[in-house]
């Protein structure tokens, strides 16, 4: 997937969108397969968008009513989800505070893009410390 | 003896076959699944049939669709 369509919502240098937005760079070229991606600090209601792949509002609106649904349907304390479909596959994961929503073409290996999003996540909050402490 | 031209053939024959059968087997086994991990490690099939899966895939298709 092309990145060069990345938005941050508080563009600055040093910020923390401006890292989400190198950390989705990162993500895309791991991830070859990958269409989209957004990254959110904060769960719930404070969830706020950091970046995101596509130059579409309504796909980060999207991505948070996936990664609410997902985290609604969980029985203990949410970590990831895995979501597989005949159009592609949907991934959220949950980390330091952070979420990342991802989709990917069919077929990939969905252990491996939840590692990558789970080590970009950590990429994130190692640079900027945790959103939140994680009980 | 085969002429060379024929074992080459044969043997690309061998692997296109192969991957066909591969592809037919994969699209098969496919089903729509949502699974979800938890923290302590645990993990949750949700029922395919059950009102939270089709809540989250069709959040999961509309972000698909998008993209």
């Amino acid at each position: 997937m092309a990145a060069e369509r990345i938005h941050t919502e508080t563009p600055g240098a040093g910020s923390q969108a401006d890292s989400a937005l190198r950390v989705l760079e990162n993500l895309a070229e791991l991830e070859p397969e990958l269409r989209g991606a957004a990254i959110f600090s904060g769960t719930g209601p404070d969830r706020r968008l950091l970046a995101v792949t596509v130059d579409d509002d309504r796909w980060a609106e999207a991505a948070v009513e996936l990664a609410d649904a997902v985290i609604g349907a969980a029985v203990e304390e949410f970590d990831s989800a895995h979501v597989a479909l005949d159009a592609g596959e949907a991934f959220v994961v949950s980390e330091a505070g952070l979420t990342l929503v991802a989709t990917t073409g069919r077929f990939v290996l969905a252990s491996l893009t939840g590692f990558d999003m789970r080590m970009c996540l950590r990429d994130l909050a190692g640079s900027h410390g945790p959103a939140r402490e994680d009980s | 003896m085969l002429k060379p031209h024929r074992v080459l053939i044969d043997k690309f024959n061998s692997y296109t076959d192969e991957a066909a059968a591969f592809m037919r087997r994969r699209r098969h086994q496919r089903r729509e699944y949502v699974r979800i991990r938890h923290r302590s490690g645990s993990g949750l099939d949700l029922p395919p049939d059950g009102v939270e899966a089709a809540k989250v895939t069709a959040a999961a298709r509309r972000l698909l669709d998008l993209r």
